[in-house]
């Protein structure tokens, strides 16, 4: 049980860390949330409380180590890899006239330069994708995922990473350059929107040479669906005299097409000059003064902010749970006549809180229906799509001799089952999100009534500040309210611990099933001295075993990607509950020791719990400014 | 063998009888009527690319006057024939109701097109007639983007190019493309393929166009754009697509051929200022036409701006170091400016490529013209029209070395790579004159000419006969013999 000395300590001020907190001692500029979230890590160890301290410990984590993806993404040759090293000012992507990038470059900071290739590599029996991992020097990067040594990533790199010492990635910006979308229809444009999802932002790179083709827009439009925060670049505003004509007609189509994103002009040549020549007129010329302060405030802010929502969140609900063992004790103190009344209304909610647990619970059963409700969708959808490119694929073969038109041919299919795998990928992931929320809505349903509502003489609660100004000047009740801004937060919370699994399959490569296509051909161009009707058969026999090797790779890795979700979505609700019964518990045992002690020892502890809880009250309440400064 | 007039004259003789089949519905003899005029007028060029791929651009530089309007945003809405006249006049044709001249009004040298009161859907072209010796061989067809974000135009583009089920009006095309992309790829195919003499690329070229801005317009993006253009042409995906790929520096072309006396001089005056000067100036656009009010005293920025539309920023600073270099009079910069823009190459290659094949591009436009017309509207003659349509393509040896061309292009047919390049030169893959084909400098002299196809023809017909190679080949080598016979067929002092 905590002594008053514990607590002392546990909510003071913090010039004395609690024993398993040391390691994250507050460093000088913390910011509020770190030094929150630093003093619930304290109490939650303080009231003895590990689970809540592992809790804590983890969103201490995530503020200390945040990840904001930009994905920088455009047609080829628009200055994509120029932008990526004017940002970072360093040579790290391959810049050329004529060849292109050819693999994803994840650019992020690192205290020393470094460059690892990943290579993704099907291993074992039931098709597991494996990563390996090796380091090249970094002035070597540039050639291993350009065309030129590496044409059509026939290395089969999934993607390469760079580390240099970068102020701009210092607070976790990570920049894609990824290759160049060669049409929408393309398979490199689909493995783009494949990526789609794992993005925090989109940066759509396009030269002032001319306003939006059609593909574009179109891609833009998905994009948007998929993640918010989307802008747009419009580069080598240094060579095009009319770039501002350019700009607002990008501006109006954009309008017209209902797309909201912000446009921003700029150029990499200033701006590397700039960087040269140290010339400042000349960086703000080159548009990256913007393009920056969009990174920071636009990208990094909100993420910023959707993680300190996050935080906000789980100080809020540790402290509400730290303080429901008092709150029962103090009843049971106040008010003995009611004891067993109280002790049965506990003992219901301890019974509530480990009904979470089961598997018949209103999350688990939506959870694992939805699941599989998914698994069984997700492989309909893709069959469904690969059913009709099959259909159409026989159709042209009947029309025509496959030994003649089969390259384009080919061709044509693999861009086709790469569009159909990206629609039907993006597709699943955003049904996975749809149903982690709704997984989560019917959690706080539930763990709401499982921690007991109970009434106290006085409220050790928040009044003390009950309004807070917020920078607009508008007033805003705490309570209720700040709950509901607070459930975003709790989605955000989710999905932060989840990234990892929607960041490491979205950057799958579907494609690798296309060296059997190749092989066809081969075989339907060796078929030449026999008859027609059996270079057909062959072609279409060619068409259906590709189509299935893609259907069972894609298939696996969906059913994988969702497997993930469902155990991540489970290990978290199910912490989530088991956190729930201790408290309830806690209160249970709290409420009993109180029948126990006699009428002074009582009189002492209303005295003393009050007192604590009026420091939980105000940790509690700075989660809850928190959660309101990050609106 | 068929001479080239001869087919000409088959074409002909062939629309004649179709004509006569179809004397009972006007519409179609008035339809076939115009096939037959085509056939003696000039080569039919259409334009084509993507949006802002540099087309009006191109052809003002092709014309060499300011006849196509140009804008940084989309602005060729409509196709637009230029061809040969001898006073401007340019005239609409809607897709209803006859024809309707238009005021031809020039502003700034420029060529001002104001359709009046008809609405761009209901136009299906208009005709610009301009007395430029360029277009005496060559009508040029500007088409809107392909690819375009205002729906209609692109399908106008399509509608024109590429018709589903009737033929273009286009003999050959020229198509623009700043990179290569999955559309472009898509274009060419369909442009290449269609009815029954697929083309395999024989009647298109394709143009790396706005070869100036490539690598950001640095003084060496000329050279840059050769690079690229020589990759896309060893590309495999494009050889059966296209005959060539030229880079071309459109707006350089456009500027060096109507370069004035004024420009000239700004120029110098840029070229005269101290060197850090300029190339700080030069740096951006916006240092071009925003530095400092003591700058205006060099050059004004009015002045700026205007240079800044005709050349581009690539423009100026080539134009201002070949001044500076000693491209001390306009005529020589101008000359220079054109030189460097690859506009002589595409010519040239639109000359050995198109204008010698002219025959064989018209017949098969007249071919298939026919054929559509007795698919469309089955007649009693058709049968045996039919027939002659089939046995032409099959029979005359230029649709011959056409489909041999586009099998060896193809890799249909597989040829040992010592013989591969030799035979698509006999063939008149690059160019269909005997010096062309035989692989010799244009004034060689007739007896060396002479000597050297005889060599090729014995050459040839050796490998023809020889039984070790696959019948494929032989087949192909001895249409390689009767390319060497039609060389000698074709020498003068037999």
């Amino acid at each position: 049980m905590p002594s008053d000395t514990a607590s002392e300590h546990a909510v003071a001020t913090g010039t004395q860390s609690a024993a398993s907190g040391g390691q994250f001692a507050v460093a000088e500029a913390a910011s509020p949330a770190i030094q929150t979230v630093e003093l619930t890590l304290r109490a939650s160890t303080a009231y003895q409380r590990p689970d809540l301290a592992v809790r804590a410990r983890q969103a201490l984590q995530r503020l200390h180590n945040p990840r904001v993806r930009v994905l920088v993404v455009g047609e080829f040759k628009q200055g994509k890899s120029m932008l990526v090293n004017a940002l970072v000012n360093a040579p790290i992507c391959p810049i050329d006239d004529d060849i292109s990038t050819s693999v994803p470059t994840v650019v992020r900071y690192a205290h020393h330069p470094s460059a690892t290739l990943v290579r993704g590599a099907w291993g074992g029996g039931d098709g597991d994708e494996q990563e390996e991992r090796y380091q090249v020097p970094i002035e070597q990067l540039a050639s291993h995922v350009s065309e030129a040594d590496n044409p059509g990533n026939h290395a089969g790199l999934k993607y390469a990473e760079a580390g240099i010492p970068r102020d701009i990635l210092a607070d976790g910006l990570e920049l894609v350059d990824t290759p160049g979308v060669g049409g929408l229809g393309s398979v490199q444009g689909s493995a783009t929107m494949a990526m789609l999802p794992s993005a925090d932002a989109i940066l759509l790179v396009s030269d002032a040479a001319a306003e939006y083709s059609r593909p574009e827009l179109e891609f833009l439009r998905q994009a948007k669906l998929v993640c918010p925060n989307v802008a747009c670049v419009l580069t080598k505003i240094d060579l095009y005299p009319r770039w501002q004509w350019i700009a607002e007609l990008d501006r109006r189509h954009l309008r017209t097409a209902g797309i909201d994103a912000e446009l921003l002009a700029a150029s990499s040549m200033l701006r590397l000059h700039a960087s040269r020549a140290r010339d400042n007129a000349l960086n703000a010329e080159s548009g990256f003064p913007a393009l920056v302060t969009f990174l920071r405030e636009r990208v990094l802010g909100q993420s910023e902010r959707m993680a300190n929502r996050a935080a906000a969140n789980d100080v809020v609900t540790i402290t509400a749970q730290l303080a429901s063992g008092m709150r029962a004790e103090l009843a049971a103190c106040e008010d003995p006549e009611r004891a067993a009344q109280l002790v049965a209304e506990l003992e219901q909610a301890r019974q509530r809180a480990d009904g979470l647990r089961d598997r018949g619970s209103r999350w688990a059963q939506a959870l694992n229906d939805g699941i599989a409700d998914l698994n069984v969708d997700v492989d309909y959808d893709l069959r469904d799509r690969m059913r009709v490119i099959v259909r159409e694929a026989e159709k042209a073969l009947d029309g025509a001799d496959p030994k003649k038109i089969w390259d384009q041919f080919a061709a044509q299919l693999e861009e086709q089952a790469a569009a159909a795998v990206a629609a039907n990928f993006l597709w699943a992931t955003k049904r996975a999100r749809w149903l982690a929320a709704q997984v989560g809505d019917l959690f706080e349903e539930d763990g709401a009534q499982a921690l007991p509502r109970l009434r106290t003489a006085r409220a050790a609660a928040p009044e003390v500040i009950a309004e807070i100004e917020r920078p607009d000047g508008e007033k805003f009740g705490v309570g209720q309210q700040a709950f509901v801004g607070l459930r975003g937060g709790y989605m955000g919370t989710l999905m932060a611990g989840m990234a990892s699994t929607f960041m490491g399959l979205s950057l799958l490569n579907p494609f690798s099933a296309a060296a059997g296509l190749l092989m066809g051909g081969k075989m339907v161009r060796d078929e030449s001295r026999r008859l027609l009707d059996r270079r057909r058969m062959e072609a279409k026999n060619t068409v259906r075993r590709y189509v299935d090797d893609v259907s069972f790779q894609v298939g696996k890795q969906s059913r994988d990607m969702l497997r993930y979700v469902q155990r991540d979505l489970r290990d978290h609700f199910m912490a989530r509950s088991d956190e729930l019964v201790c408290s309830a518990q806690e209160s249970l045992i709290a409420a009993e020791r109180a029948l126990q002690a006699g009428e002074a020892e009582r009189q002492q502890r209303i005295a003393d719990l009050y007192a604590e809880l009026e420091r939980i009250a105000a940790l509690e309440h700075e989660g809850q400014a928190l959660a309101l400064a990050a609106e | 063998m068929t001479s080239a007039s001869d087919l000409s004259s088959i074409a002909r003789r062939l629309l004649q009888r179709t004509m006569e089949a179809y004397r009972g519905s006007p519409e179609t003899q008035r339809w076939l009527r115009g096939e037959l005029d085509r056939i003696d007028a000039p080569l039919q060029v259409a334009i084509a690319g993507k949006v802002k791929a540099g087309k009006s651009t191109l052809l003002n530089a092709m014309v060499g006057e300011m006849v196509a309007a140009t804008d940084a945003a989309e602005c060729t809405t409509l196709v637009t024939w230029y061809q040969y006249g001898n006073v401007p006049r340019l005239t609409l044709y809607p897709k209803l109701g006859a024809p309707r001249q238009l005021p031809a009004s020039r502003r700034d040298g420029r060529l001002i097109i104001d359709l009046g009161a008809t609405p761009a859907a209901d136009v299906e072209r208009l005709v610009v007639d301009w007395p430029s010796r360029q277009l005496k061989a060559t009508t040029l067809i500007d088409t809107p983007g392909i690819g375009s974000l205002t729906t209609e135009n692109s399908e106008r583009s399509a509608a024109f190019l590429l018709l589903e089920d009737e033929p273009t009006a286009a003999d050959a095309v020229v198509y623009l493309m700043r990179h290569l992309h999955a559309t472009d790829f898509e274009f060419l195919e369909a442009f290449s393929e269609y009815g029954a003499a697929s083309a395999s690329g024989l009647n298109a070229i394709a143009v790396l166009s706005r070869a100036d801005e490539i690598g950001g317009g640095r003084l060496d993006a000329l050279m840059s754009a050769r690079r690229v253009a020589a990759r896309y042409r060893s590309d495999p995906r494009l050889v059966g697509l296209c005959q060539d790929v030229v880079p071309v520096a459109g707006l350089l072309a456009q500027a060096g051929r109507s370069l004035r006396q004024d420009e000239f001089q700004a120029f110098s005056t840029l070229a005269g200022a101290p060197r850090d000067d300029t190339e700080a100036m030069l740096l951006s656009v916006g240092r071009f036409l925003h530095s400092g009010p003591r700058e205006d005293a060099l050059l004004s920025l009015g002045r700026r701006r205007v240079l800044l539309d005709r050349f581009g920023l690539f423009g100026v600073r080539l134009a201002t170091t070949l001044v500076r270099q000693g491209s001390i009079s306009p005529d020589l910069l101008a000359a220079e400016l054109v030189r460097r823009s690859g506009l002589d190459e595409l010519r040239s290659s639109l000359a050995s490529r198109f204008t010698e094949r002219r025959d064989l591009l018209k017949a098969r436009s007249a071919l298939l013209t026919v054929d559509f017309v007795l698919r469309r509207e089955p007649s009693p003659q058709g049968r045996s029209l039919l027939a002659e349509v089939e046995r032409i393509l099959a029979g005359s040896h230029e649709f011959a070395e056409m489909r041999l061309l586009a099998a060896i292009r193809s890799s249909a047919v597989t040829f040992p790579d010592a013989y591969r390049a030799e035979a698509e030169r006999l063939l008149g893959a690059n160019g269909t004159v005997p010096g062309r084909r035989l692989g010799l400098v244009d004034d060689t002299d007739p007896g060396t000419l002479r000597a050297v196809a005889l060599e090729a023809l014995e050459r040839w017909r050796r490998l023809s006969e020889n039984p070790v190679f696959p019948r494929a080949f032989a087949d192909a080598a001895r249409t390689v013999v009767r390319s060497c016979e039609g060389i000698l067929h074709a020498l003068p002092g037999r």
